[in-house]
């Protein structure tokens, strides 16, 4: 990054300072407070702390209610944070009205203006900014070109599908040419083809365009394909942040591990540590996990083990009784691709998803019992 | 970010090959069924639709089609001594337009309805823009519009003689300006001219333009404001651009009410004008008193198309059809 600034200076004032990509997105310390139906203090966002980089998809995920949202309105200036800091390549936006931020947010249920045809919806930002006509119409054509709506330039969004009308709204915000991009929900309107169809969509758009695209979901598997970065919110808090490999297969805490779904949890006491390698002791059964430091015999730990790292046994395993054990098939529950083995050990459940050509050999296996395994390196130690 | 740093794929992202077939599956079945649902209903035997027209095609036909077609006959008929007699004659016309009064009263009737309709709508949008927009729970925003149609739930003729107390030169609104001490001499405007009558057309009248102005801005996305902020716009602009574009069919049905309504009046401008002002309205009413029907059709008939040109250059301003 010393190098343009040096030639900057060889050239005079002629530095392209857009060109030159800032600091990126920081948030810190962002908290907001409501006040409750009966004047009490909610925390919706508390104390969140995240740098985002330019050209980085990042994902908001969490359930209903977790912050996620309003966090995104913060950054775009639709909800004043109660205390903390939001800068921007080095500016802060605290303060700033949405029309005087370098971001832009596609809405959930596309907002677009029902009144104005599609040409128009895209050339309204340019023109609140007082782009001449001539120039904005061409950004707008060329926008329109970009998510493959030009023939539809004449139409009312009414006359649109809902995927022709994301696409509009999306058209909308790219004509600004904003730092970031916001989505909120982008594409929790649209039917589940469609859904699937269009994130990809999004991914390769965020890529070719190298734009910060900041998007909240709820949909575990909508975030696992599209983002660079999840950002797991529970609560107001975020509860993990990692590429989709990590949030997928090593969930920090329990509240990822039970959002992202479909992993076993553990709970007991340690009961032996040799080395790094210790055994916790969850009632009927032992589990083995790696783990550097802390967890002394004795302390309580938890454990998870992603239902596709179960194994289903044909013959007896090492007999030792950790890491697998032997439960009643609940429900075999066939989804094509896999199979999902819901089991059960007295009042525990568990599931296994195992490769969808074993349904033969499951088929019809409901109360007899199967014998499950897993490998000491897919157990994932949960902090408290 | 690894993955991201410029990928740059040739193919527009979202135009990329296979990407884009432009409606979904889901979304083509669901249109089909509309359509055929559509079908099913223009395929059925009229038997069911004549009934479902029944009741208001007679409605119209027996106090709206009927009574101006006879008055159109009437209004070609020979007045007698105690009505009139199927004597076909234009003599009624002939009169109308000898008369000097029928017209320039027409004339300032038509600009005074134009006058009260603009007030009503300066006056009026401001509160339905309140209801509608600044008041966010549906709970208040219903309770506050039944209280601003409070003034129906008492009959229109009392709150017209309701003036005459509050606005008479001994009235209530000239006491309290003389005790102020902002006025010496009691003010005779607000009662028996022109500005009184117009002054209490507007007073009544103007929930009809509250009403269906209130109605269009509620439909208003909320999110489609806030999309217009983020998008650059500030709040004028989001008003000139988002708002007011969406409640203009609200404003072109509320501008006809008022205007038709304020068109005809007879009874505001005799209780208000107290005999010193007239209308079209209190034209026809005297004719149809002194039991001169012919001549009052022929009022009347000139007064319907005025009307109409009215409601037709009100319609002008907005494309209601494609923007309800």
């Amino acid at each position: 990054m010393a190098e343009p600034i040096v030639e900057a200076h060889r050239e005079g004032a002629a530095a392209p300072s857009q060109i030159q990509r800032g600091s990126g997105l920081e948030l810190r310390s962002l908290t907001k407070l409501f006040s409750g139906h009966h004047g009490e203090r909610v925390v919706a966002v508390d104390d969140v702390n995240l740098t985002i980089d330019h050209g980085e998809y990042v994902v908001l995920l969490g359930p209903s209610g977790c912050g996620k949202t309003t966090t995104l309105r913060m950054i775009g200036g639709h909800e004043e944070p109660s205390s903390g800091e939001m800068i921007l390549d080095g500016e802060s936006l605290l303060g700033l009205p949405p029309e005087k931020r370098p971001t832009t947010t596609v809405f959930q249920h596309f907002a677009l203006f029902p009144h104005k045809n599609v040409l128009d919806n895209v050339e309204f930002g340019p023109k609140m900014h007082g782009v001449g006509k001539e120039a904005r119409r061409r950004k707008a054509e060329e926008a329109l070109e970009m998510v493959g709506l030009t023939e539809f330039a004449d139409r009312k969004p009414a006359a649109l599908s809902g995927g022709q009308q994301q696409r509009v709204a999306l058209a909308r915000v790219l004509v600004m040419e904003p730092k970031a991009l916001l989505l909120d929900e982008p594409l929790g309107d649209l039917d589940r083809l469609l859904r699937l169809r269009m994130r990809v969509e999004l991914r390769n758009l965020q890529r070719q365009l190298g734009l910060m695209f900041i998007h909240v979901t709820h949909d575990q598997e909508e975030a696992l394909s599209v983002a660079d970065r999840i950002v797991v919110m529970h609560e107001g808090r975020i509860a993990q942040v990692g590429d989709p490999l990590t949030i997928s297969t090593r969930p920090e805490n329990e509240i990822v591990a039970r959002f992202m779904g479909d992993n076993n949890i553990f709970r007991g006491n340690v009961v032996a540590r040799e080395g790094d390698r210790l055994v916790i002791d969850a009632g009927r059964l032992k589990v083995a996990a790696r783990a550097p430091a802390g967890f002394e015999p004795g302390s309580e730990a938890a454990a998870s083990v992603r239902a596709a790292g179960l194994r289903v046994d044909q013959e007896r395993g090492s007999g030792d009784g950790i890491n697998e054990l032997e439960c009643e098939v609940e429900f075999v529950e066939y989804l094509g691709d896999l199979v999902k083995l819901h089991l059960r050990l007295d009042e525990n459940v568990f599931v296994a998803k195992v490769p969808g050509d074993e349904y033969a050999m499951l088929r019809g296996r409901e109360g007899s019992t199967v014998r499950i395994s897993w490998q000491e390196a897919d157990v994932q130690l949960l902090r408290p | 970010m690894s993955s991201s740093s410029g990928r740059r794929e040739p193919a527009p992202a979202l135009a990329g090959a296979g990407g884009a077939p432009p409606e979904g599956p889901a979304g083509g079945a669901e249109a089909a069924g509309r359509r055929s649902r559509l079908g099913r209903v223009a395929d059925a035997p009229g038997l069911r639709r004549i009934l479902w027209l029944l009741p208001g095609s007679a409605w119209l036909i027996f106090f709206l089609l009927a009574p101006v077609l006879f008055i159109i006959l009437v209004s070609f008929w020979t007045r007698t001594i105690s009505g009139f007699d199927e004597v076909w004659t234009l003599d009624n016309y002939r009169a109308l337009f000898d008369s000097n009064v029928y017209w320039s009263q027409l004339w300032s009737s038509f600009w005074h309805s134009l006058v009260v309709v603009a007030a009503s709508l300066v006056l009026g949008f401001p509160v339905a823009y309140f209801l509608a927009i600044s008041v966010t729970s549906l709970r208040n925003q219903i309770a506050l519009f039944i209280i601003a149609l409070a003034p129906f739930w008492t009959s229109y003729l009392i709150r017209a003689v309701a003036w005459v107390p509050m606005m008479g030169r001994e009235g209530a609104l000239n006491t309290i300006l003389q005790k102020l001490r902002l006025i010496d001499q009691p003010l005779d405007i607000l009662l028996f001219s022109d500005f009184a009558v117009t002054l209490a057309m507007l007073q009544l009248y103007i929930l009809f333009m509250v009403a269906p102005i209130f109605f269009m801005l509620a439909q208003i996305d909320r999110s489609s404001l806030e999309a217009a902020r983020d998008l650059g716009a500030n709040s004028f602009q989001s008003f000139r651009e988002v708002i007011l574009p969406q409640s203009m069919p609200g404003i072109v049905i509320g501008s006809i009410f008022v205007f038709v309504l304020t068109m005809g009046e007879f009874g505001t401008v005799r209780i208000i004008g107290g005999g010193q002002v007239s209308s079209v309205g209190t034209i026809v009413s005297n004719q149809v008193v002194s039991v001169q029907f012919p001549q009052a059709a022929a009022s009347a008939v000139f007064l319907v198309l005025a009307m109409m040109v009215g409601v037709f250059l009100l319609l002008r301003v907005s494309n209601l059809r494609e923007e309800l």
